[in-house]
């Protein structure tokens, strides 16, 4: 377990450090020219080649791509991730004021992905083949299906333009929210009440559910103490997938909704050739997924009996 | 002798599948008295299972099941109870051993909580007490060093310590009735004899009704008072032990026993598999079940399913559904 646990860790650190290296070479690899565009800001059209050559050289853009990484790496380690090129702003700066917004928008829809996927699959379960299983059934295939641009785009012309009850754009208060959780949470919460439903059944048909059965328990008892905990694996590790898969729908929620959140940044950053802004969100995004599945895989663990207390020989 | 405390009757049982439909039992029926043991025997497949699981509704989700015939717990009849009734039973009237207690136990939950949960719930005691309750059923079970297998997972456990504290775990709710399903097969040879042994131990001490199923024709002559033969949905046999194990009338007993190596060596005929297959109970014939691989098959018994007719005059009933035999080797009848 120890060990399973520091190998798991020390893969993650790796994978952080390989996508973050192939994300630098990427991002450095992408036509524009840094220096140029940083010229240009300082001098606006004055800026001539021999500014542009004497940026690059300060900024050391002429040295060799590893040492180059190396730089980066070393900055990035103590929170430095460069100055934007758009907004001018220190990229710790911009992330303090947008990490929170995404955050908020990820907990929110995860939270809420979680609640209805487990409600859903349950019902759906306890229902076995009635019409509620038929109905949950419909619900989660058109949810897997429909893409959050346009969820978005209904939900808005429903309850902000026709009703009236949220605001259209931007965050205030609470119920301003709920029209992006709900986005961004349709699709994970409609993947993960199939992988509850699918596996609660899979599991009723085993013959320790026969054994419940025989115990005495109501079959709603059944479905709850003793078949619920034997899903918990797989459905930790889809949600783990489902979860940092967020953060690619949060890029068009935070865009739709008005929201100040790094996914909205990262647009931006590519739309304005934005280089180092890139770098530093996407650095972000790796890190956030690995960390993510890490934690998810490690919680795994810890919910298996049979790995948290392997049998001693 | 004591009136059955548990009895079935007339049982059909169809099951239906996406893909297939089944009569699994065929208007068997049995009958289990306390302090009793009930020996049911039969090929794989001839719905020993499905015909003492069945009315109690522990048949594995998925398979659709139309069951009719009478069914009497404590004479009470368990086939009119809703599901709430029937659970109650269920967990308190009977106790269930299964085959393979690797996958019957919860790999996610603790011996220890579950027996003591059964205590609680079924044997009215307090929460301290169901727990020292669980940890002597598991003394009891022959689980060396209780204490410490109380808060172990099941996968923590031997196989044959996985069957012990199955057993203890069907004991908990002080049951009436012990079913169990084959419960020596998915164990080595050395843990059967013992897990036998603490069955009888355990039917002497409590005088509880035992139901066990198997195809150990040594652990029926071991255990059981009596016996039942099941063919393809069908009883084709029952008597008291001694009866049908040393005087077996059915052609389809006599073939089952003369499979077994040293068994009643005084007149064995060495072992030999009884040729064919039992027949598809898809697509059932009328008449005997056993017509087409019965040796003494005579044109009617394709035609006219064999009544179960009482033959001797044993205070214990033996009872065989083949009249050519009965008639050839001039069996009375009793009525
Ligand atoms: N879950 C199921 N789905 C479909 N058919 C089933 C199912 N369970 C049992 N059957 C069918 O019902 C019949 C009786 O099966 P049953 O399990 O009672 O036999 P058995 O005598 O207990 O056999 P074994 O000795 O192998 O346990 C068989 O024909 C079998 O194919
Ligand atoms: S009734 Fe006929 S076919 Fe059936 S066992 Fe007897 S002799 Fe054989
Ligand atoms: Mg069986």
């Amino acid at each position: 377990m120890q060990r399973m646990f520091m190998r798991r860790v020390g893969l993650a650190l790796l994978l952080m450090l390989a996508a973050t290296a192939l994300t630098f070479w990427l991002v450095t690899a992408a036509p524009g020219n840094v220096a140029a565009l940083i010229a240009e800001r300082a001098a606006g059209a004055g800026a001539d080649g021999e500014m542009i050559a004497k940026i690059a050289d300060d900024l050391g853009l002429n040295d060799p791509l590893p040492l180059r990484y190396a730089r980066w790496l070393g900055d990035a380690l103590t929170g430095d991730f460069g100055i934007s090129l758009r907004t001018g702003k220190p990229m710790a700066e911009e992330f303090g004021e947008r990490i929170p917004m995404t955050l908020a928008l990820l907990t929110g829809g995860g939270v809420l992905a979680l609640v209805l996927s487990l409600a859903m699959g349950i019902a759906g379960a306890a229902s076995n083949g009635g019409g509620i299983d038929r109905v949950l059934h419909g619900m989660a295939l058109v949810g897997a299906s429909t893409p959050n641009f346009f969820v978005a785009a209904m939900l808005v012309i429903v309850f902000s333009v026709w009703l009236g009850w949220v605001p259209t754009f931007g965050v205030s208060g609470l119920t301003s929210w709920l029209l992006p959780w709900i986005t961004i949470a349709l699709f994970p919460a409609s993947v993960l009440a199939r992988v509850v439903r699918v596996n609660l059944q899979d599991t009723m048909s085993r013959p320790f559910a026969t054994t419940g059965f025989a115990k005495g328990l109501t079959r709603g008892a059944v479905l709850l103490r003793e078949a619920l905990p034997n899903i918990a694996i797989p459905y930790m590790t889809t949600f783990g997938a489902q979860f940092t898969l967020m953060i690619i729908g949060a890029i068009v929620v935070e865009r739709v909704f008005g929201l100040n959140g790094v996914g909205a940044f990262f647009i931006e950053a590519i739309r304005f050739r934005d280089f180092i802004g890139m770098q530093a969100t996407l650095t972000l995004f790796v890190v956030f997924f690995v960390s993510i599945n890490l934690i998810v895989d490690l919680l795994a663990m810890l919910a298996d009996p049979r790995l948290r207390r392997p049998r001693k020989a | 002798m004591t009136a059955p405390i548990y009895q079935v009757e007339g049982l059909v049982i169809d099951l239906y599948t996406p893909t297939v439909s089944v009569r699994a039992v065929d208007g068997a029926g049995f009958h289990v008295a306390p302090g009793e043991t009930l020996a049911i025997v039969g090929e794989s497949g001839s719905g020993k299972t499905v015909m003492t699981l069945g009315p109690l509704g522990l048949l594995p989700e998925g398979v659709a099941v139309d069951l009719r015939g009478t069914a009497r717990a404590d004479g009470k009849d368990i086939l009119a109870m809703s599901p709430a009734e029937l659970s109650r039973l269920r967990g308190g009237f009977f106790g269930v051993i299964f085959q393979d207690p690797m996958s019957a136990l919860n790999p996610m939950l603790k011996i220890g909580p579950q027996l003591a949960e059964q205590a609680r719930r079924f044997a009215g005691l307090s929460a301290a007490e169901a727990c020292k309750e669980a940890v002597s059923l598991l003394a009891r079970s022959g689980i060396p060093d209780p204490e410490d297998r109380y808060d172990r997972y099941p996968h923590e456990l031997s196989g044959g310590m996985l069957q012990r504290a199955m057993i203890a775990l069907a004991l908990a709710a002080r049951p009436r009735v012990l079913i169990a399903d084959e419960p020596t097969t998915a164990l080595d040879a050395t843990v059967q004899a013992q897990i036998l042994a603490l069955i009888r131990q355990i039917q002497k001490e409590d005088g509880i009704a035992v139901i066990l199923i198997t195809h150990d024709i040594g652990a029926v002559s071991v255990l059981a008072d009596r016996v039942a033969v099941l063919y393809a949905g069908q009883v084709a046999e029952e008597g008291s032990a001694i009866d049908v194990l040393t005087a077996p009338v059915h052609p389809y007993t006599r073939g089952l026993l003369a499979s077994v190596p040293d068994f009643r060596s005084e007149n064995a005929t060495g072992t030999k598999e009884i040729p064919g297959i039992p027949p598809n109970q898809a697509q059932l014939e009328p008449g005997c079940r056993f017509a087409d691989r019965c040796e003494l098959v005579q044109p009617q018994c394709r035609t006219h399913r064999p009544p179960l007719v009482k033959v001797g005059n044993g205070t214990v009933p033996h009872r065989v559904a083949c009249p050519v035999v009965i008639a050839a080797e001039g069996i009375v009848i009793h009525v």
